[in-house]
């Protein structure tokens, strides 16, 4: 058990949430709160701030605006203002759905990542699945490296010795989804870097697209991995974090956008910004 | 059809070392098919007496804590969340006030975890899980007459539904504010709402479900008396008690050779859950 820093802080939020299909909204919800923590103890009430409300509000209208044309898609977007002491911020994101299979992204990044969707959904299988190497595409490997290095890092887990070309910038803060939650150290964002690392495309191998979740299980140290479209179609990955360590074979370029990540952990869902270059691993499965 | 659905609360919760108190009011609606919610604020309206009872409310929770703290000491804790609160709700008519306390434990030892979920602040609970934990060997394979404790049998029972007779327990008031009445569950759609948060869409569901007592029980066999993970389907890792001897095992436990007759207890499986010693 680990408590979280005893410090007096003050957190803000309102949010908006809204899910639209062929172009009809469905459901909308709004949350609003604040949270005084003084020691080991936090009130919380839901007490509106206008402030944040109207940086909510106009977020919320962008949102809109940016999805209005995806009427083939199941469309989530959730817009968060929050002030955490003196910082605000405001964060949209948008899951979009088709087929059973989603992404993550942005009001940047939603019409280029619902293109790739829209790819992926018609792909067909074309390998079988089995020990072959895995060629982490999209930057798809920065899900295997949240949950092998961000999360085992969250819970302060032993080193294990990843390759000297890799480097993961994953900072960890004191994060929260509602002014209901106790603040946790979550991490903000991961982004992978390759530096002079080997690369060999295999002739035969599996190429992962998408991936539909991940955990990470501090007793065992074990990660799961649900790849839902690659190749060999979707499998899932079981495995320990020094065995993918020692399956990372090289990789190539700059990292790569992943299109999302909403990482749930004590259940509070939070996005985490993702990128990872093109990743080679050995057999996973 | 416009109906609106209103929520007081106020909970206090002790969350991995941290006390937190929350005080909230929210409205929802659903108009042609559009689910809206929002928050009313918690001082809008409010006619229960939140302030009065968050004070007992933290002391019931802190003392339960001390008592938890106290109980596991020869196991690590993973997780400790416990929680009382009281709410009111209010819709087509009907108003109806709930008190609720809950426990969630996950304490470790060694490669094993148990999990422990209480719809009471029932201390005796937490010390035979963290007891049998303590004493728990290498994995074996599942005896072939096996009991499981009602606390294993009521997070087993929503996925028993169609394999043995259940019904739905009557009592209190739905998410619609219907009457929950007892009623077999069977496979035609549920009568009753779920809703357990105003800003979660309502949705039928069978409530307080209840296994019918059938055979006899073997009080010499091995008991199942943790959970160690959650179930899957009816597949279950647990701890198993045989006589001195504690030790993990998976079970597929989809076929039940009885239910006890003894008074069942609540658990905050499902949309409720109740748990009597079943036998397979």
């Amino acid at each position: 058990m680990t408590p979280t820093d005893p410090t007096s802080s003050f957190f803000a939020i309102v949010s908006r949430d809204e899910s639209w299909t062929s172009g009809a909204m469905t459901d909308s919800r709004q949350m609003h709160g604040v949270a005084r923590q003084n020691g080991n103890s936090i009130e919380a009430v839901d007490a509106r701030d206008e402030r944040l409300a109207h940086l909510c509000a106009g977020a919320l209208e962008s949102a809109r605006a940016s999805v209005s044309a995806l009427r083939e898609a199941r469309v989530r977007m959730r817009v968060r203002a929050t002030r955490e002491g003196e910082a605000e911020l405001v964060e949209t994101t948008i899951i979009v759905g088709i087929d059973g299979l989603s992404i993550v992204t942005t009001p940047e990044d939603v019409h280029r990542d619902y293109e790739l969707l829209m790819g992926l959904a018609g792909s067909k299988q074309s390998t079988k699945a089995g020990r072959l190497p895995i060629v982490w595409r999209n930057g798809s490997a920065a899900v295997l490296l949240h949950e092998a290095i961000g999360h085992a890092n969250e819970h302060g887990a032993a080193a294990v010795a990843w390759p000297s070309w890799l480097s993961v910038d994953t900072p960890i803060a004191l994060r929260r989804e509602t002014f209901r939650d106790l603040p946790l150290p979550r991490m903000t964002h991961l982004i992978a870097r390759q530096s002079g690392a080997p690369f060999a495309l295999p002739d035969e191998r599996i190429d992962v697209q998408l991936v539909a979740g991940g955990g990470y299980d501090p007793l065992t140290d074990a990660v799961t991995i649900d790849v839902a479209v690659s190749t060999a179609g979707p499998f899932t990955i079981r495995c320990t974090r020094a065995q993918i360590a020692a399956s990372l074979v090289g990789a190539s370029g700059d990292p790569v956008r992943y299109p999302g990540v909403i990482c749930s952990r004590e259940g509070q869902a939070l996005y985490v910004a993702s990128h990872a270059p093109l990743m080679v691993t050995g057999a996973l499965l | 059809m416009n109906e609106v659905y209103r929520k007081w609360g106020s909970v206090v919760r002790y969350e991995n070392g941290v006390t937190i108190s929350v005080e909230e009011a929210g409205e929802a609606t659903e108009v042609n098919g559009v689910f809206e919610a929002r928050p009313m604020g918690a001082q809008t309206r409010v006619s229960v007496p939140h302030g009065s009872l968050l004070v007992p409310q933290t002391l019931q929770t802190a003392s339960y804590v001390a008592q938890t703290l106290l109980s596991v000491h020869s196991c690590t804790i993973e997780r400790l969340i416990i929680s009382a609160g009281v709410s009111r709700h209010e819709t087509n008519g009907v108003t109806w006030t709930e008190e609720s306390q809950r426990v969630h434990l996950s304490l470790v030892k060694g490669q094993l975890r148990v999990l422990i979920d209480l719809a009471s602040f029932d201390i005796d609970a937490v010390r035979s899980a963290a007891s049998a934990l303590a004493l728990a060997g290498d994995a074996r394979e599942a005896p072939h007459r096996i009991r499981l404790a009602p606390n294993v049998a009521a997070a087993l029972l929503p996925s028993l539904v169609g394999e043995i007779a259940i019904e739905q327990y009557g009592g209190g008031f739905d998410g619609k504010g219907q009457a929950i009445e007892t009623r077999a569950v069977t496979d035609d759609p549920p009568p009753n709402w779920y809703r357990p948060s105003y800003a979660i869409r309502p949705r039928r569901a069978w409530l307080n479900l209840r296994a019918l007592p059938f055979g006899s029980i073997d009080k010499s066999a091995p008991v199942a008396v943790a959970l160690l993970g959650p179930v899957t389907g009816t597949t279950l890792d647990v701890l198993c008690v045989d006589g001195n001897e504690v030790f993990p095992i998976a079970l597929d436990a989809q076929r039940i050779a009885a239910v006890s007759r003894e008074e069942p207890v609540w658990y905050p499986y499902a949309a409720g859950s109740f748990g009597a010693e079943m036998m397979l």
